[in-house]
């Protein structure tokens, strides 16, 4: 919201720079955003008065004139034909910045110095409007009003004076969205009560209520609906300084009718509307909801279609206003408007903001009637309203105010504890000063025992219901600041700190890997996402179609990733994400949390050449065994050996090359390469190699807790075996097979090549395996391993067809 | 006799170091090492000597024997050595072989960082799911239906009443639901809002929520924990303040400004000329809040405090645009 420094200066008197408002505003809850000082522009311009007016002793064109600017007399130079003595006139004094430079093409501001112009000393400038930048006359300089003073301050001259701040007010504090409410906390500030505006009304004899009626058909959504009626009024511009005063807080001028409801509107914070009183048929007021889908057309000239909760102000026969929201075409104020009747109604704030929403359509009106008006100022504004349109617009202003109340706002009273204030807030205020401090916003207490008292609410204060209210209350006025900052808290040690250190661990083990980590946000296209096979969770309002869908896998958007690294030159990628996905478990239970499932996934991502470029590394491109080596060794490092492989498995991301991942025989993700059709669609022209893994099972293998097993004492026998086997067989049989027959002395199993070529025939390769033999009780005999050998030798033989390499 | 030996070997030693090359050298061999030189002479010479004198002398002979053949030895290694032509040295200025460098997203380590300082005094952690409902959402927390204070935050929905957390509160709720009080936990996580992307502005982002109910806990140690906070985080020296403001489930309700560090209160462009910069939303847990979850708000009281991410990490690494931060550049992470 944005007020303005002497409109405020009305209600309060204050003198603070506008930094010191800021912090002070601030402090008490109300955030100055910004402020522009609109007298800064006219810094060292002052009045000057032209007492001496003679010709450039070198240049025709110009005139050295004696200038008085207060206390001194300068000497300036002036190039401009109308200029003469005894003229009141704008000087720019030395260092002012002169927003506007007619003499260059680009206009740009320019700082006035001392200056010798053709050999004669000048010390200022004699300003046109158009480098004031005030208007557009650039033919010579502007001439003031006689009367003023030389000395003056342009600024203030000019009634551009001001300061203008922007306050952002709390959706608590609808009473602060006007100048009174502001000035009350400025009240607070410098220890003052602010001053209202007095009102004195000059009504007829005749009476408004044998001229309109009000009827509340529902009470609930209106409470309060007040009005006045001025007739014989005069339409036109409102006076220059209404206009000046709506401007600088934002408001357009339209006519002095609606520029005065506006004026009210920003002076006590109440939403006024005037109707054209000619065109309420029936001259009567009805307030009550619109029928289901009912259609309306509201001064904006658009069409509304209402609903059976929309509270409409209607006339004798149709609606004429979306009560709280926005008058109706069919009353609007005109040129030819005589009679006006002005609205001044309290609305129930929920039914506002419901309609607000609903209609898409938010006003000065319905943002203060949704926070909540004040019920008790209707017809104070209605008649502070009437009061200012028959200054500016004449008229007669028709004795009473039409007000209907059904059923008056009872005091609020709320019953608060010293004790509990004090130990909230952590200070001991004594309740003398509790009540000393509450006084300052106009909230009147009084004790009531020996540790409460009772404070009166006023009805513009509706957020204060309860006694915490109060607290907050103590606690802004005593200030923040002035709360002492202690620490005394019991150290409690909870069970829970060591609940993300599993993924802490596999975060610095990637890194360690030489992954970089990367973080992309849960939502995607849908058409990306449904590539990962599953229906995707939807947003209903999504921020754009790009947004829509909550992801079911982490791969799509890591794919997006590589992508622009790709498209950024970067093509040797490795990179990991751990992050959330949702899945849909049901789609006809929507509106249940029970239907939404979130899995924490881990991702890897490799692509591009396996080791980084530089000298003695070979650039070899990944295959699927980099990224099966990167998971085999993550895997045995957290869950030693309690995972397993499905290979052949199928994905709908991979392509065949795609392996499962069991951990403690439970279904815990994949990896493999990515689809060509998907990396087709999404433009990327390396193969990726993925894998994900639900973070949930792999901690369910994690083996935290480490058991020492004691070191073999006895010394390792290796052999090596190479078989011939039928070049589809894959190895994992063969071995397999060897760790079975060589239960238990063979102790480990490792394949160091493979072969198909001359020697096997393309039919067959050759596998060939390094074998250790090892004995936990004693140093292993040749006879002993032989044996063994011989054992292992017939069982591949025997069950995977192959045949020992001499 | 024995003078002689300890003589043989004074000229052995002093010969072997005026020997320069292998011929002078395999000189020195034959007149000292070779049978017929002189250490064979001596050996030779020993069956003349006493009987008695035999195996002292034996003892020396063979030292002496022994000393000459290793400095020999070691001399003829020397000296050929010296004759063979020079290995090149191994360019050391090669580059090492290199492996990938890893590296933790910059919003990681801003989030870790923020819960190390956080568990260092006696917060646990506590997560709680993105698709919440509106009772969790807002709700428990105090913002009534049709009311414009959730208009702060704009809502991604789901279905009805079912939607993306607009901020970590709600998992403030879950909390308070499944255990008695003292708590206090912090609850990180992302958050979504419907609100256009833009540098200063994601869809989703990341909060730390903070939590503490017990009896006894004022706005006064709230200050107390949060200043201990940022003197941790953003050094010892900044300055900083609680302005009043609203939450709807905190009150009173303060945000916790710090002197900005970019400009050291002077006014600059990341504090919008303010000097000021906004670090962290807080407030007294608000007694209907206590209600929604079962404590009784006579008997307890308690804090509750809020913290983006990005906006931190922005901060910290200097960073004027948000977006970069889920690009994934890999040129961007390797930064950090
Ligand atoms: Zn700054």
């Amino acid at each position: 919201m944005k007020v303005s420094q002497n409109w405020l200066k009305k209600y309060i008197d204050f003198n603070l720079t506008p930094e010191q408002f800021t912090e002070k505003l601030s402090m008490l809850g109300l955030e100055v955003e910004a402020f522009e000082d609109l007298a800064k522009k006219f810094d060292k311009f002052v009045v000057g008065e032209v007492i001496e007016r003679a010709k450039h002793p070198n240049a025709d064109r110009l005139s050295v004139c004696k200038v008085r600017t207060g206390k001194n007399v300068e000497q300036i130079v002036c190039g401009a034909p109308n200029v003469a003595a005894g003229q009141k006139v704008a000087v720019a004094l030395i260092g002012a910045v002169v927003p506007y430079n007619q003499h260059a093409r680009d206009g740009k501001p320019f700082t006035i110095e001392h200056v010798k112009i053709r050999g004669v000393e000048s010390s200022g400038m004699i300003c046109s409007e158009i480098e004031l930048g005030i208007g557009k006359d650039a033919s010579g300089i502007l001439v003031l009003d006689t009367p003023a003073k030389a000395g003056t301050p342009l600024a203030k001259y000019l009634g551009q004076n001001d300061v203008i701040y922007e306050i952002g007010i709390t959706p608590n504090r609808p009473d602060c969205l006007s100048h009174i409410g502001t000035a009350r906390e400025i009240g607070v500030l410098v220890n003052k009560k602010i001053r209202l505006p007095k009102i004195v009304l000059k009504e007829i004899k005749t009476s408004a209520s044998k001229f309109a009626g009000i009827e509340i058909l529902d009470k609930d959504k209106c409470p309060r609906y007040s009005a006045r009626i001025i007739r014989n009024i005069k339409i036109g511009p409102s006076p220059k300084w209404l206009q000046d005063v709506l401007t600088a807080v934002g408001v357009r001028p339209i006519n002095n009718i609606v520029d005065v409801t506006n004026y009210v509107l920003m002076e006590t914070g109440h939403p006024l509307h005037a109707f054209d009183y000619d065109k309420l048929a029936g001259h009567k007021v009805v307030i009550k909801t619109a029928g289901e889908g009912d259609k309306f057309v509201t001064l904006d000239g658009k069409e509304r279609t209402l609903t059976s909760d929309t509270l409409m102000v209607c006339d004798g026969e149709r609606p004429v206003a979306i009560a709280g929201v926005m008058g109706g075409a069919n009353t609007e104020i005109s040129d030819a408007t005589v009679n006006v009747l002005l609205e001044s109604a309290y609305f129930k704030p929920q039914n506002i903001r419901r309609t607000s929403k609903y209609l898409g359509l938010s006003t000065e009106a319905s943002y203060r009637f949704e926070r909540g008006a004040d019920i008790d100022i209707t017809v104070t504004a209605a008649d502070r309203a009437a009061q200012m349109i028959q200054e500016l617009a004449g008229g007669e202003i028709l004795k009473g105010v039409l007000d209907a109340y059904p059923k008056k706002r009872k005091p609020v009273t709320v019953k608060a504890h010293a004790e509990r204030i004090n130990s909230v807030i952590g200070v001991s205020l004594s309740k003398a000063q509790i009540i000393s401090l509450l006084k300052k916003i106009d909230l009147l207490s009084r004790s009531i025992s020996k540790n409460e008292i009772l404070v009166t609410v006023p009805a513009f204060r509706n957020d204060i219901m309860e006694e915490i209210d109060i607290i907050e209350e103590v606690a802004r006025i005593y200030g923040y600041n002035n709360i002492e900052t202690k620490t005394h808290a019991a150290i409690d040690f909870s069970s829970n700190v060591r609940n993300d250190e599993f993924q802490n661990g596999i975060r610095e083990f990637l890194i360690g890997s030489g992954f970089n980590e990367i973080l992309t946000i849960g939502l995607q296209d849908e058409a990306t996402m449904s590539l990962a096979g599953k229906k995707p969770v939807m947003a209903v309002n999504p921020v754009s179609a790009e947004m829509a869908a909550l992801r079911t896998s982490l791969v799509t958007s890591a794919l997006k990733v590589v992508k622009h690294n790709q498209n950024h030159g970067v093509k040797d990628l490795r990179l990991f994400e751990i992050g959330n996905i949702h899945l849909l478990t049901s789609e006809k239970a929507l509106n249940s949390l029970e239907s939404y499932k979130e899995e924490e996934r881990l991702l890897l991502v490799i692509s591009g050449n396996r080791q980084p470029a530089c000298y003695g590394n070979i650039s070899q491109p990944v295959d699927v065994l980099d990224i099966k080596g990167e998971v085999s060794v993550l895997l045995s490092k957290f869950c030693l050996d309690n995972y397993s492989f499905i290979y052949y498995d199928t994905h709908e991301i991979l392509s065949e090359e795609c392996v499962g991942i069991e951990i403690n025989g439970t279904y815990a993700g994949f990896f493999g390469k990515i689809k060509k059709q998907i990396a087709d669609k999404l433009d990327i022209d390396e193969a990726v190699f993925v894998c994900e893994i639900n973070i949930e099972t792999l901690r369910g293998g994690w083996v935290r807790d480490r058991k020492f097993s004691p070191l073999p004492k006895f010394p390792i026998v290796t052999r090596d075996l190479a078989f011939t086997v039928d070049v589809t067989l894959p190895q994992r049989n063969v071995e397999d097979v060897i760790r079975e027959a060589g239960k238990p002395l063979c102790m480990n199993v490792v394949l160091f090549d493979t072969y198909t070529g001359e020697q096997t025939g393309k039919d067959k390769k050759s596998v060939a395996y390094d074998l250790e033999f090892q004995s936990p009780d004693h140093t292993l005999t040749e006879e002993e391993v032989d044996s063994v050998l011989k054992k292992i030798i017939e069982a591949v033989n025997e069950r995977c067809k192959g045949v020992l390499r001499g | 006799m024995l003078e002689n030996i300890n003589q043989t070997k004074q000229e052995f030693t002093n010969e072997l170091q005026n020997t320069h090359d292998l011929q002078q050298l395999e000189q020195l061999r034959i007149k000292f090492l070779a049978r017929s030189g002189r250490i064979g002479g001596l050996f030779e010479g020993m069956k003349t000597a006493a009987p008695a004198d035999r195996p002292m002398l034996g003892k020396a002979l063979n030292e002496l024997r022994q000393y000459a053949q290793l400095h020999y030895d070691a001399k003829k290694a020397d000296l050929e050595q010296a004759q063979k032509p020079k290995e090149i040295p191994f360019d050391l200025t090669l580059p090492g072989r290199m492996k990938n460098v890893g590296t933790k997203h910059p919003v990681i380590q801003v989030m870790e960082e923020i819960k190390r300082i956080f568990i260092s005094m006696g917060f646990s952690v506590e997560n709680g799911p993105e698709i919440e409902s509106d009772y969790y959402n807002f709700e428990a927390l105090n913002f009534a239906p049709d009311h414009p204070a959730r208009d702060m935050q704009d809502t991604i929905f789901i279905a009805d009443k079912i939607l993306l957390r607009t901020h970590t509160s709600p998992v403030q709720i879950r909390v308070m639901e499944k255990q008695k009080p003292p708590v206090r936990a912090i609850m990180p996580g992302w958050s979504y809002r419907n609100e256009a992307v833009s540098a200063r502005s994601l869809v989703a982002f990341h909060q730390v929520e903070g939590l503490y109910v017990d009896k006894g806990v004022t706005f006064s140690e709230l200050k107390g924990t949060l200043v201990a906070f940022a003197k941790q985080f953003y050094g010892s020296s900044i300055k900083y303040r609680f302005r009043p403001s609203y939450f709807p489930f905190t009150e009173p309700s303060a945000e916790m400004d710090i002197t900005c560090y970019l400009c050291g209160g002077k006014g600059c462009r990341i504090c919008k000329y303010s000097g000021w910069l906004e670090v962290l939303g807080s407030g007294m847990v608000h007694p209907h809040v206590f209600k929604a979850v079962g404590y009784d708000p006579e008997n307890y009281t308690g804090y509750a405090f809020g913290m983006g991410i990005e906006r931190t990490a922005l901060l910290r690494y200097g960073i004027d645009d948000i977006r970069i931060l889920y690009e994934n550049d890999v040129r961007f992470l390797k930064q950090f």
